[in-house]
């Protein structure tokens, strides 16, 4: 696999580089099944400086040390937050820290059924060779248990109950029972290293509720937007630079104009403004992803439009597109915000933002 | 000889157990500990014997600032333990800060707060280095948890990294300039005898460079003396684990006292063991479930936590984090408080907020009763007998009269410092009626000395302590905006209706909770007449009360956005929360700088908003033309005209603006269009019979705005209008003969009284 063609390659070959050189120097000892040390796994995650690691999850160290040390329990990892929150890069950094592997991937949807996670038949060699382990075509969770892998089941709670409900005594019991084979093949038991780390959004909560039972078998780990305002604000810098130079944008986004885009996110997000007025949180999602989104559209406008990087207007049109979709509510929530918090900030990018007030559509 | 220095985080069992170990080894003829100096001559009153914690609490006040200041000490504080270890081998003892009064020390309630916390930089690449969530992690990791081998020099070298980064502001540097003239001064009395200084870690690197300078003189540094006309001291106050974990920002110091008192008591291993009984006793009483399989898979993942982390016991946080795990089963609404620093977020996990409380301990500290007593005490026996108060038995009265009123202060000041022995029984009161005199129950109470010594915490004198108290009051308030105009209208009672700067924060964000607009409005009522009119309680144009006008304004407007919905009976409490709005921007909107532009906007939003309820958007419409803008009622009328809404409309307008109805002269012609009054005369002359009924509540709500005398002026209009000459007073009289009416009112009553009676309606309601 060439991963430059690629649009984006799994985190095993983006920084296939640094695994092998914390493989090679990881002295710590691993858990049975695991690919690093506990401790190396850890520092593929948060980074380490001194061993030129890159940092790829910011938040606490302290929830990446938990999900570890779950994971080397027989508890499996519920990851939950609000979309956003870089919950499912987290689910894949911690699988290919433990198992080399993050493809063995089971995407959670109202269509997903029992074949996707445990395994179905190629149903032209089933009726000419009769079930074998050739016609057999393994889905992650039987390749998982089979090869001592971290499965990752996005999404669980999307799934109807009774399919969540089908991994209840594969958590248990660990084995897969394959019926139709005979012999040592009908029954999958769980290597070393299987384990599952599930997500889930708080905000799909009311979907599908998840069963006690699988609830017991699962550690809950919360993941929340990133609490502090300049590495929020770095992160967003980084990825819209990134985002604007592919999209063909020689310029970078302007700093005061992003300060205003994330402020206003992280206000509208947690209801508090800086001053500590409170008032209504929206019901749609202004996670660290969103901004962006939206930090990149505003590039856009600003370059294709009107050749320059973007001003705080382009945030006030960008808005009502991603903080309102189509709730009147939340706009109307906007544009009091607008109104009424945005006059008491200083500055020139603040005012800017204030007498755009009135492009917010409706 | 030179000093030994050591340099501590405060409330430290390591650094307790080193400053114990240094003494316990150099015996020293002088240990200098940082703490107020005043207090100097009487360090033998830290030793009577009190049960811990303790706290030297130091006051000052003069004209311009006030601040209160606690050094609280534990058993573990490393302060503490270099008093008692400095007795056993017979040193002498000095305190060597500046006093609590020193300018130097004006913004601190705390003197152990982490001095290093208001230099972060260093803190913060040292926790990204030892990927830690925070300082008091990052602590635990380096000092609490390793061995004590080679303590001193790691204490040492991290302090210093600290310190070498971080330029100090020009209060360290002041106290340290003063504490390295005590430690000069020791080591030139001490001679060849060693001397020890137990500090902060953060200044120990600065001191041991000041201190190096050779000694101009080797006489003790002179006290700074307090300012002309300033009151100042420091007093011995019983203090509780609750308390010392309650610091917050840059006050705080470190956190969870309940458990590091355990830590100094038995060790790592029985602390983290002893958290878990405690946070499962806790969760039990709660009558949550802890099972047993929980609690293994608890101690299973702090053990994990512990060896990734290279601990070698469970540390404070490897446990919590080991009993989240195992404990919540959810999805969290706020981060784990001990991966942030600060107060428990509203929302927290109950599961989270009792390990939290486990954490904190529950110790709460006594004096030993030889300790002499805080000066409220005798400020409050001094006004009491100034006042002519010493006596007991009932007492009335005349607030108008000067001394009665000076008294009537003095014990609504004592009556906020929750003394017992001090009745109010009526007098003015928050809404009610503007009366002018008080009567007070004055009785002897056994319980008065010992509140009086805790309220003594609060301050030196009666005025003082009662404007901490209201602070607190104001401060602690969660989103009561009833209870915060209560307490306002309290301060107005005491005479002190300017409380500190800092409530005005607090008001600020108690407004910016509030999520009602009725009690809202009325509040703002009450806040913006005390502003206004109030000469006898001398509250008139008070800054606090101007700052909840200011902030209470914006709320209403914010939530008065909010409202959707379709026709419903008026809602009288929004409707003057708009009317106190427009009432806050005529009378003090110049003098407090309030926005008019903005409110304006938004009342032309709602009177024009289909999905506003009717009685707001009359109320908006009566709020702009209140306001002098021009608007066109008439038009608006003619939009509101349908039978359910008209009442209820015509209800907000008249509120805000009844006025409205009669203005211009109602001639035919008239450029300006047809009057209110034509449109509304016309409108429900059309209206059928049933619509009328279905209108008529609504609508005789809506007049009851007028007083008699511009209701004869309508009815006059109205026969004006048909060109009927009558008298206009006959169309108000009722035509039914009184005794038929005394009988209904006499019928309505006594089925009141049967409903309420059979407990079917609210007995204030019906009277």
């Amino acid at each position: 696999m060439t991963d430059h063609k690629l649009q984006r390659p799994p985190a095993e070959i983006r920084f296939a580089d640094e695994l092998a050189r914390l493989r090679e120097t990881d002295t710590g000892a691993r858990p049975p099944g695991w690919q690093l040390s506990l401790d190396a796994a850890r520092r593929f995650i948060i980074g380490d400086q001194k061993a030129d690691i890159s940092r790829k999850f910011v938040g606490d160290p302290s929830l990446i040390d938990r999900a570890l040390v779950t994971l080397a329990t027989s508890r499996g990892l519920m990851l939950v937050g609000e979309p956003g929150t870089a919950k499912s890069l987290l689910s894949e950094l911690l699988a290919t820290a433990i198992s080399g592997d993050s493809t063995l991937t089971i995407q959670g949807g109202a269509a997903t059924t029992e074949d996707q996670i445990k395994y179905s038949w190629n149903y032209a060699l089933l009726v000419a060779e009769g079930p074998s382990t050739r016609s057999l075509v393994p889905a992650p969770m039987l390749r998982g248990m089979a090869e001592g892998k971290v499965v990752r089941f996005e999404e669980i709670t999307r799934c109807p109950l009774e399919v969540q409900d089908s991994m209840l005594s594969l958590l248990s019991d660990r084995v897969l029972a394959v019926p139709e084979l005979t012999g040592a093949e009908s029954m999958v038991f769980a290597r070393e290293g299987f384990n599952v780390i599930a997500t889930a959004n708080t905000r799909d909560r009311g979907v599908n509720e998840m069963s006690a039972a699988l609830k017991r078998r699962f550690n809950f780990e919360t993941v929340f937007p990133i609490s502090d305002f300049t590495i929020e604000l770095d992160l967003v810098e980084s990825e819209a630079s990134a985002l604007l130079a592919r999209s063909g944008v020689t310029t970078p986004p302007s700093r005061d104009v992003l300060e205003v885009l994330v402020t206003t996110f992280r206000e509208l997000r947690s209801g508090v403004t800086e001053h500590g007025a409170t008032m209504d949180r929206l019901s749609t999602v202004m996670s660290t992803a969103e901004a962006v989104s939206v930090a990149h559209a505003v590039g856009l406008r600003g370059w294709f439009l009107r050749g320059e990087a973007g001003t705080p207007a382009d945030i006030v049109e960008c808005l009502a597109g991603t903080a309102a979709k189509d709730n009147a509510e939340d706009l109307a929530r906007v544009r009091r915000y607008l109104e009424q918090q945005v006059p008491k900030k200083k500055g020139p990018q603040w005012r800017a933002f204030h007498a755009a007030r009135h492009a917010l559509p409706g | 000889m030179p000093a030994t220095f050591v340099g501590v985080r405060h409330h430290s069992p390591a650094c307790a157990r080193l400053v114990a170990a240094t003494i316990a080894a150099q015996r020293p003829a002088y240990v200098l500990v940082e703490g107020p100096a005043d207090f100097n001559g009487r360090v033998n009153e830290l030793l009577l014997g009190h049960e811990l914690p303790i706290a030297i609490f130091s006051y000052y006040r003069d004209g311009k600032r006030a601040n209160a200041a606690w050094s609280p000490l534990c058993a573990y504080s490393p302060e503490w333990v270099a008093l008692t270890a400095a007795q056993q081998v017979g040193a002498e003892v000095k305190f060597i800060d500046l006093p609590a009064w020193h300018s130097a020390l004006a913004d601190r309630s705390n003197r152990y707060a982490d001095a290093e916390q208001r230099y972060a930089d260093a803190i913060d690449r040292l926790c990204r280095t030892f990927a830690v969530d925070n300082v008091d992690t990052l602590w635990d990791h380096l000092f609490e948890v390793p061995d004590d081998d080679g303590l001193a020099e790691r204490l040492a070298a991290y302090f210093d990294l600290i310190r070498g980064e971080a330029d100090a502001d020009e209060n360290d540097r002041a106290r340290e300039a003063y504490m390295a003239e005590w430690v000069r001064a020791a080591v030139a009395q001490a001679g060849d005898r060693p001397v020890v200084v137990v500090t902060g870690g953060f200044h120990r690197p600065a001191l041991v460079r000041l201190a190096a300078d050779p000694a101009s003189t080797v006489d003790w540094p002179a006290l700074p003396a307090l300012p002309d006309g300033a009151l100042g001291g420091s007093y011995l106050v019983p203090y509780s684990f609750k308390r010392l974990d309650a610091f917050d920002g840059y006050q705080s110091g470190m956190p969870s006292p309940g458990y590091y008192q355990r830590v100094w008591q038995d060790g790592l291993e029985k602390a983290a063991s002893g958290l878990v009984e405690s946070v499962v006793a806790r969760l039990r009483n709660r009558k949550q479930v802890v099972s047993t399989a929980d609690l293994i898979a608890a101690r299973a993942t702090a053990g994990g936590l512990a060896r990734l982390r290279g601990h070698r016991h469970p540390a404070r946080t490897d446990v919590l984090d080991g009993l989240v795990a195992a404990l919540v089963s959810n999805a969290l609404d706020t981060p784990l408080p001990w991966t942030t620093r600060g107060h428990l977020a509203t929302g927290t996990e109950p599961v989270v907020v009792e390990m939290v409380a486990a954490l904190s301990g529950d110790q709460v500290g006594r004096l030993h009763p030889d300790s002499p007593l805080p000066p409220l005490v005798h400020d409050v026996t001094a006004e009491l007998e100034r006042h002519r108060l010493d006596v007991t038995g009932p007492l009335q009265l005349e607030l108008t009269a000067e001394p009665d009123l000076a008294r009537s202060q003095v014990l609504h000041r004592l009556r906020v410092l929750g003394i017992p022995g001090v009745r109010r029984d009526s007098g003015p009161d928050l809404g009610g009626a503007p009366l002018l005199d008080e009567r007070w129950q004055l009785s002897p109470d056994a319980d008065r000395l010992s509140a009086l010594i805790e309220a003594g915490a609060y301050g030196a004198t009666l005025v003082d302590a009662a404007l901490a108290a209201l602070d607190e009051r104001v401060t602690g308030n969660d989103g009561d905006i009833g209870a915060l105009a209560a307490v306002l209208f309290d301060a107005a009672l005491c005479g002190l209706p300017d409380l500190s700067e800092k409530v005005r924060d607090a008001i600020a964000r108690c407004v910016g909770r509030a999520s009602e607009l009725g009690p809202l409005g009325q509040a703002l009522a009450t806040v913006l007449g005390l502003w206004r009119h109030d000469r006898l309680l001398g509250s008139a144009h008070s800054p606090t009360l101007g700052a909840l006008i200011t902030s209470a304004t914006t709320r209403v407007l914010w939530l008065a956005e909010g409202i959707h919905g379709g026709p419903a009976p008026a809602n009288l409490g929004r409707v003057s929360a708009l009317a106190a709005v427009r009432d806050a921007l005529l009378h003090a909107g110049q003098e407090l700088g309030l926005d008019r532009e903005a409110p304006l906007a938004l009342a032309h939003r709602l009177a024009v908003d289909q999905t506003v309820p009717p009685d707001l958007r009359g109320a908006a419409l009566g709020f702009a033309l209140s306001l002098g803008v021009a608007g066109e009622p008439s038009a608006a009328a003619r939009g509101a005209a349908r039978p359910e809404v008209l009442g209820d409309w015509l209800t907000g307008l008249f509120a805000l603006a009844r006025e409205t109805l009669l203005a211009g002269d109602g001639e035919a012609g008239d450029p300006a269009g047809p009057t209110l009054l034509a449109v509304l005369d016309e409108t429900i002359s059309t209206m059928t019979e049933h619509d009328f009924l279905v209108a008529l509540p609504a609508l005789r709500q809506a007049f009851g705005f007028f007083p008699p005398r511009e209701r004869e002026t309508i009815a006059r209009r109205l026969l004006d209008r048909r060109g009927v000459r009558a008298s206009a007073r006959d169309l108000l009289r009722v035509s039914v003969a009184p005794e038929l009416l005394a009988q209904a009112a006499e019928l309505e009553a006594r089925v009141d009284e049967l409903l309420a009676g059979e407990g079917l309606i609210d007995v204030e309601k019906s009277a």
